[in-house]
């Protein structure tokens, strides 16, 4: 097989007009099997309607606490994993992408047969997955992971000159003495040599053993790799070492990258542009200087201020966030952000849960409650096991001990006897919306949401 | 480690693949023997080897078949140290020097036509339900656990009977018998080594599946099947004695187990010396490769090996 | 926090409550002696945080343990030196210190837990999975203040309950306990065990304590069970606690969170801290002083403010400018060539001439001593040591720059 043969369907040298990876509503969702039957009992919305695209030559930083879906959106884009919903498409150009726009506006039924045969035909060119065998080979070979635990990311029983060499194998680029001669020059390229050829994994440091991992990410000359943490496990002298590496490999070679990490300071410095997530969702995005200095969403906020920073003030005290990361099997209603965030308004999406949330902290009031009727996610009656704790929790609700944006976002609520009927005013998801610029946020003191549902 | 960025760029290019494996093989060998017990162990197998290939040479191999015990009707239950037969004979005029010899290259080749089928097929079965997973796991595995419910002496025992006395039945009841474990093992291993993100690291670069299974996810796998088959090479010899002992391999066959079955009616009378022989034969064999595997297995562990 | 003002008043006067002296902990192997601590002095005084600072493998953690004598052993082996330890008490009654190192086994057991705490990197790892929150608390109590368990009962509370307050009873007393005479007692002492726990969870502000003391570990998530295991390290009031790596395991938002909970805990029990991780940045927020560990061995010690301004040691300026800042434009780091040397049977040298651009002859083949740059501030290089002519001025070294080529 020659290189011609490979071409991608978009001319791969004309970069202009065309992105490299574009997400469309991109959602994973892992069923929850319970039982001896294996009965699907719910959903783990570990990716919960993403999208965004990786323009080429950029770094898109993509950071987020544990569990947000970062390093599983990693995955799907690498093909790894399949999406459960929405599409992630390789190469698209922008009339293809105005195409998808435009059509898939309108609802599947009332599509026209020469509508759904062009979104085949762009599915078939560039959305993982659906693609043909051709373009599957193009997408194979320009995409590349780079791991972040470089123990387990290399095959222990086999030699470098095996690991690095086997892509060049797959593809059959390069046999007997030429591809020894193309090793050597990626293990040169990542600042090892023809010395570390015949050694195996284990004879190497950490930082060595991920240079090794990028020396067969790089194998391929790869338009676009995936970089999945690939310094958290090393420490910070030989850290610096390999995100120099990856700049200069940028450099050299116009790569584009995805860098996903948890550590603030580290996606400053490779990214152009930043997509900040939460729980399976993207809470904002821009570029990484607006996202830094001028954050908007008050989780991105949070994260920077909770970030020890060697170059902070000194004055500059560290702030944490209060509550927990909520259950991504079942995600809060609205801003998924709302019960944790210190400036939560009454249309953040308030609901029947944090109702009993704010009830965990009044020992005696939780004790009390017996049951939760629910009739939506809004609307509920909280059973308790005496007249006086609804009483009580009327009060409270009342004369502002719970939380001031939940009692205003609540439509009605009522003592009847033990009961306490609560209905919050329901909201729709929030949605990423765009700010000015490059920057995207989906809060609602910012993007002009429409939230609130009107009867 | 040395530090790479000041290492001078050598246009040696050192030892090349095949050294580098032989060495690793040779470090392996040596880690596994630095211990005093397999080496011990080590030390019987290879006696063990000695004592099979000199059968031929030391005794005068019986005729049309070998394996059939010379009968030297003349001097029955004769004690050890009587000239011709310096381990004694058998109530039936079986020398025991010779059951000794001969028995060994008997157990040598029960162990390793059964350890071979058990391993082949066990390996096959449990890549298929560890490596494709789903449905096939499933079945294959629900038939295994129905296998792994019958304990192994009971159910070799029953086939042997059914198929009535002989050898041959012997290696058929045991190779029936003992591939489920090696089914369970690999597939454990698989399921475990799948995960790597090694296994990943291969899918993105496009290999095929059956690729990935023979070059990522089968070589390590193997080595606890490796330490099983090791110790199942001792065991193997034992169940068969049993199966033997109690009259399911033909008569007269050279065979250790048949020979302690021959002389155990003698104990009694004092003629201790046709079952002590064959006896001590089995148990050093059965411990011989257990300690080794033993051994095999504190080296061979995934945890400690690459560390 | 105003971590240099107080930092300096409490360097001032403040008694001690450690005190390590050239301690050595050597690591037996096949190789021959791994160095792991190579002569590590420093003190801890009272009311302070002292960070001890550096990357894998540089010998913070084994120097941490040893304190409470956690080394395993074999392979470990505490080859010299010594680390003194003044209780409140012993300060208070004008006794000497005792030497972690050489107290007697049953000595370290009253000491462990109750002198002197712990809080370990992996939340899920530090917790019995089996065992109930409150069971794993209470044994702290039970271990260390049965007397004070015992006080509602009375003076005069029966054998056997007096043995259950220490854990100590056997089977048929634990049936005894169940039975009438003794089940008003045994209730009234599991009533005060239930309190006590309670209030260590409290203290944590944990916001509903009697319902996590009925949980499990799994139940919680990884920030809950770092608090749990801070309640737990704290539930004695203990001189000195320390802190290894607490926050590793946890995300930012959560970590800034427990590092707020451990600074408000340690000012109002005036309790000494001695706070190990490898995040420069992290140790430069929370710590009064810090001392910086390199191969075994201090490479500098002093005030955080003096170090982080005014870093005298080439690893340390290194260091700092390997680590990426959020308030750092995209671009490179100045990165530390080289790996950490190999720490078998070392001869004389500083360590760190392997990697140090500015080493001469003398580096290697000389262990260099700590040189004062003031009075909170040590450095152990021969560039500051005016008795030995190095080639180099201090302050020739690269200067705290983060713009490199």
């Amino acid at each position: 097989m020659t290189a011609v043969d490979a071409r991608a369907p978009v001319d791969p040298g004309n970069t202009a007009g065309r992105s490299v990876i574009t997400l469309r509503g991109v959602e994973k969702h892992f069923p929850i099997k319970e039982g001896a039957l294996q009965r699907v009992v719910g959903q783990v919305r570990a990716v919960d309607g993403v999208s965004f695209e990786v323009r080429p030559g950029e770094t898109l930083g993509l950071v987020g606490e544990s569990g947000c879906g970062k390093t599983t959106l990693g995955r799907c884009i690498s093909g790894l994993v399949r999406p459960t919903g929405g599409g992630i498409y390789f190469r698209l150009s922008d009339e293809d992408a105005a195409t998808l726009d435009e059509i898939e506006a309108i609802p599947v039924d009332s599509r026209t047969p020469d509508q759904a045969g062009r979104i085949r035909a762009i599915d078939s060119r560039h959305r993982i997955g659906s693609m043909g065998g051709q373009a599957w080979r193009t997408y194979r070979r320009n995409c590349q992971v780079v791991f972040q635990d470089s123990f387990s990311s290399l095959n222990p029983r086999q030699l470098v000159k095996d690991i690095v060499g086997r892509p060049l194998k797959v593809y059959k680029e390069a046999s007997g003495a030429a591809l020894t001669d193309a090793v050597v020059s990626l293990l040169e390229s990542v600042g090892l040599g023809r010395q570390h050829l015949f050694r195996y994994p284990h004879q190497f440091s950490g930082g060595q053993r991920q240079r090794i991992s990028i020396a067969r990410a790089l194998a391929l000359d790869p338009e676009f790799i995936v970089l999945d943490e690939p310094t958290s496990a090393l420490d910070v002298s030989v850290q610096a070492q390999i995100l120099n590496l990856l700049h200069e490999l940028q450099e050299e070679r116009g790569l584009t990258y995805l860098f996903i990490s948890h550590d603030l300071g580290v996606v400053r410095l490779m990214s152009d542009r930043i997509s900040v997530m939460y729980l399976g969702q993207v809470a904002e995005q821009g570029t990484a200087e607006e996202l830094f200095v001028d954050s908007r969403h008050p989780y991105t906020q949070a994260l920077v201020a909770a970030n020890p920073d060697i170059n902070a003030e000194p004055d500059e005290e560290m702030k944490g966030l209060e509550g927990t990361v909520p259950d991504p099997a079942n995600p809060p209603e609205g801003c998924r952000f709302h019960t944790r965030c210190p400036v939560a308004t009454p249309i953040c999406g308030w609901e029947v849960d944090d109702a009993v949330a704010w009830l965990n902290a009044h020992e005696q009031l939780l004790d009390a409650l017996v049951d939760v009727e629910r009739r939506s996610a809004f609307d509920a009656t909280l059973v308790f096991s005496g007249a006086e704790a609804a009483t009580a929790v009327v009060a409270a609700l009342e004369n502002g001990t719970a939380p001031e944006p939940m009692r205003a976002a609540l439509a009605e609520f009522s003592a009847d006897d033990h009961k306490v009927n609560v209905r919050f005013t329901p909201v729709r998801p929030v949605e990423l919306l765009p700010i000015g610029g490059e920057r995207y946020t989906n809060c609602v003191l910012y993007s002009p949401q429409d939230v609130v549902v009107h009867h | 480690m040395a530090d790479i960025s000041a290492a001078p760029t050598r246009l040696t290019i050192g030892p090349g693949p095949w050294a580098v494996r032989t060495r690793r093989f040779g470090e392996l060998a040596r880690k596994v023997l630095s211990n005093p017990t397999t080496l011990i162990g080590f030390v019987i197998i290879v006696g063990l080897l000695a004592i099979a290939l000199l059968a031929p040479v030391v005794t005068t191999p019986n005729v049309p078949d070998p394996y059939q015990m010379p009968r030297d009707w003349g001097a029955r239950d004769a004690p050890p140290g009587t000239p011709g037969h310096p381990l004694g004979t058998t109530s039936t005029g079986g020398d025991v020097f010779y059951g000794v010899f001969w028995g060994a290259r008997t157990s040598l080749q029960l162990s390793v036509i059964v350890v071979g089928i058990t391993v082949t097929v066990g390996v096959i079965v449990g890549s298929l339900a560890g490596f494709i997973g789903g449905k096939v796991d499933e079945i294959l595995m629900r038939t295994v656990d129905v296998l792994l419910a019958i304990p192994e002496l009971i159910f070799a025992l029953a086939i042997a009977a059914v198929l009535g006395p002989s050898f041959g039945n012997i290696i058929f009841a045991l190779s029936v018998v003992f591939w489920v474990k090696y089914a369970r093992i690999i597939r454990g291993q698989i399921i475990h080594v799948k995960q790597n993100e090694y296994v990943d690291a291969a899918r993105v670069t496009g290999d095929s599946k059956f690729r990935i299974y023979l070059k990522d996810v089968l070589p390590n796998s193997v080595t606890p099947v490796m330490v099983q088959a090791t110790m199942d090479m001792g065991g193997i010899v034992l169940t068969a004695a049993t199966l033997s002992f109690i009259g399911l391999a033909q008569a007269g066959l050279v065979e250790w187990g048949v020979l302690v079955s021959d002389g155990q009616a003698g104990i009694s009378a004092g003629k201790w010396w046709a079952s002590t022989f064959p006896g001590l034969m089995i148990f050093l064999w059965a411990l011989a490769f257990n300690l080794v595997g033993d051994g095999l297995r504190d080296v061979l562990d995934p945890r400690t090996e690459d560390r | 926090m105003t971590a240099a003002a107080s930092a300096a008043s409490k360097q001032a006067t403040a008694p001690l409550v450690a005190s390590v002296q050239d301690l050595q902990v050597h690591f037996q192997s096949k190789a021959g002696a791994l160095h792991a601590v190579d002569g590590v002095s420093f003190d801890i005084r009272d009311g302070e945080t002292l960070g001890l600072v550096g990357e894998t493998g540089c010998g913070k953690s084994v120097t941490a343990r040893s304190f409470m004598r956690l080394v395993q052993s074999p392979p470990g082996v505490y080859a010299g030196g010594r680390i003194d330890f003044w209780s409140n008490e012993a300060r208070q009654t004008g006794a000497g210190p005792v030497d972690l190192l050489s107290v007697s086994d049953a000595e370290m057991l009253d000491i462990r837990g109750d002198r002197i705490a712990m809080i370990f990197q992996d939340p899920g790892k530090a917790l019995n999975p089996a065992l109930s929150i409150r069971s794993q608390i209470a044994e702290v109590f039970y271990q260390h203040r049965s007397e004070e368990l015992l006080a509602p009962l009375g003076p005069d509370a029966p054998r056997i309950v007096r043995r259950a307050a220490r854990l100590r009873t056997t089977g048929l007393e634990r049936l005894l306990l169940r039975l009438p005479p003794l089940r008003k007692d045994a209730a009234r002492l599991r009533t005060q065990v239930d309190n006590m726990v309670a209030a260590a969870l409290a203290e944590t502000q944990i916001a509903n304590p009697r319902k996590i003391m009925d949980s499990y570990p799994h139940e919680l998530s990884g920030g809950m069970k770092q608090r749990v295991l801070i309640a737990q390290a704290l539930a004695c009031n203990p001189d000195l606690l320390i802190a290894d790596e607490p926050t590793t395991a946890l995300d930012v938002t959560i970590q800034a969170r427990i590092l707020e909970l451990i600074a408000e805990l340690q000012q109002r029990h005036q309790t000494s801290v001695l706070y190990i991780s490898h995040d420069l940045s992290l140790v430069r927020e929370i710590c009064d002083r810090v001392a910086v560990m390199y191969a075994g061995r201090i490479a500098e010690i002093g005030t955080t403010d003096d170090v982080f301004s005014n870093p005298g040691h080439p690893y340390t300026r290194g260091l700092m400018r390997a680590v990426p800042s959020a308030h750092h434009e995209r671009g490179r780091l100045a990165a530390i060539k080289g790996n950490v040397p190999e720490l078998i049977d070392p001869t004389p040298s500083c360590r760190f001439s392997t990697r140090c651009p500015y080493a001469v002859e003398l580096c290697h083949t000389v262990d260099p001593r700590l040189i004062s740059l003031g009075d909170n501030h040590g450095v152990v290089c021969f560039a500051h040591d005016s008795a030995i002519d190095l080639g180099v001025r201090p302050e020739e070294l690269p200067t705290f720059s983060r713009r490199t080529s």
